[in-house]
């Protein structure tokens, strides 16, 4: 048998259509970073763009959000939620057109992850809450591209993702194994370099990269730790499909670190269930 | 094997034949788990006879309820995946909390369906 192990920064150099984030996601990501700029302005790019409008409206009138009133302006939405939660929105809607109807064949497939991802999303959002982390957004945002490496996967490399699909059943193993077996290298690995390419913040590489070994994170470890946790959790829960039949263990070290009561364990994951079926309907 | 009513469909229950519309179009493959998502697109299509895996507990003889069936068909599902990983005491906890949570959606289905269409009857 040929073996090749190519380098996975090569696989994500070759791959020229490898999506990338359109403009106005862009221009709101440099809004947001800069100080000056203020709510009308980041409002003007937003309402250019009547899907992203209504997304955003949608989102801060849904639970998610838990606000009484009704919201009827993007101005009125962007003061309330904030800038960051904006980009966050933004970022998340983008990531999933961006990989959306691609590949018919894989569609089902797809949509299984992408419910993986959001459990994942839910739960990293629930643990932030119940740890009262200060900056929720982003670990929504984290989980919901835990495992973007694996859809690049499915997308892009279609003959090495059936072999480790195949594996996974054939020998009983983790698909991180699999992908290890069969590529050299795994999902963490392509989320990460796929993160570098979109420019997004270090600790959103860092959890991306870590999600399965959250003490190599460095100072992310306690993000990366959440998402693994939030990983377990939607899995348990039967959210979505990432790919492995069974669970995989709970990393030590993540579960130390964070110090949750098991006695909590049975509230997050009623939250996270209730906030799932929730956003779901506004996603998909 | 048993054949269920789309009535009687459950999220959770695994298909053993593969689903297709009038049109013979594949909707979904046999061994796939059930969703309520599924659950919908198929009422959607207009498909009302499913086989899903598991064996019949005769319920005509009074037997085990549809619920029970369902409770353990998901507690079933649920120790298979956590296999590997039950020798960690936290996994346990992970597990009887999603169990929990799990067995909490079946009921809320149950009653949704009372609403929106006669029971099925049993002789």
């Amino acid at each position: 048998m040929k073996k090749r192990i190519p380098d996975p920064k090569k696989i994500i150099d070759r791959i020229d259509d490898l999506p990338t984030l359109p403009r106005t996601v862009l221009k709101i990501t440099e809004l947001v970073n800069d100080p000056k700029s203020s709510a009308k302005d980041l409002a003007r790019v937003i309402t250019d763009d009547q899907i992203l409008t209504a997304r955003l409206l949608k989102l801060v009138n849904s639970s998610f959000y838990g606000i009484p009133q009704r919201i009827s302006t993007v101005t009125g939405a962007i003061v309330l939620i904030g800038f960051d939660a904006i980009r966050n929105l933004l970022l998340t809607t983008s990531v999933f057109d961006l990989f959306a109807d691609r590949n018919r064949k894989n569609q089902q497939k797809q949509e299984k992850f992408w419910d993986h991802s959001l459990g994942c999303a839910v739960g990293a959002k629930v643990i932030g809450n119940y740890l009262r982390h200060d900056s929720i957004e982003e670990l929504f945002v984290a989980g919901l591209l835990h495992d973007i490496g694996k859809i690049v996967e499915m997308m892009f490399q279609p003959v090495e993702f059936s072999k480790i699909v195949a594996a996974i059943s054939r020998e009983n193993i983790l698909m991180l194994t699999a992908e290890n077996k069969i590529m050299g290298y795994n999902h963490a690995e392509i989320g990460k370099l796929l993160a570098e390419k979109w420019n997004l913040p270090a600790k959103l590489v860092q959890i991306i990269a870590h999600h399965h070994q959250p003490k190599d994170a460095g100072s992310f470890a306690m993000e990366a730790a959440i998402v693994h946790l939030a990983d377990i959790f939607c899995r348990a829960l039967n959210m979505g499909f990432g790919g492995d039949n069974t669970i995989p263990p709970l990393d030590r070290f993540a579960w130390q670190s964070l110090k949750i009561q098991t006695s909590a364990i049975e509230s997050i994951m009623e939250t996270m269930q209730d906030e799932y079926g929730d956003i779901r309907s506004f996603i998909s | 094997m048993i054949r269920v009513n789309i009535v009687d469909l459950k999220p959770g229950m695994v298909l053993a034949r593969a689903v297709q519309n009038q049109q013979g179009v594949l909707l979904l493959d046999a061994g796939t788990k059930i969703t309520k998502k599924n659950i919908r697109i198929f009422k959607s299509w207009g498909v009302n006879e499913f086989s899903v895996k598991g064996e019949l507990n005769s319920p005509k003889t009074g037997g085990e309820t549809p619920e029970a069936e369902m409770r353990d068909a998901v507690e079933m599902e649920l120790k298979a995946k956590f296999s590997d990983v039950m020798n960690d005491p936290v996994m346990v906890e992970i597990f009887k909390a999603a169990s929990k949570q799990l067995m909490k959606d079946l009921p809320k289905i149950e009653n949704e369906k009372e609403n929106s269409r006669p029971k099925k009857n049993y002789r």
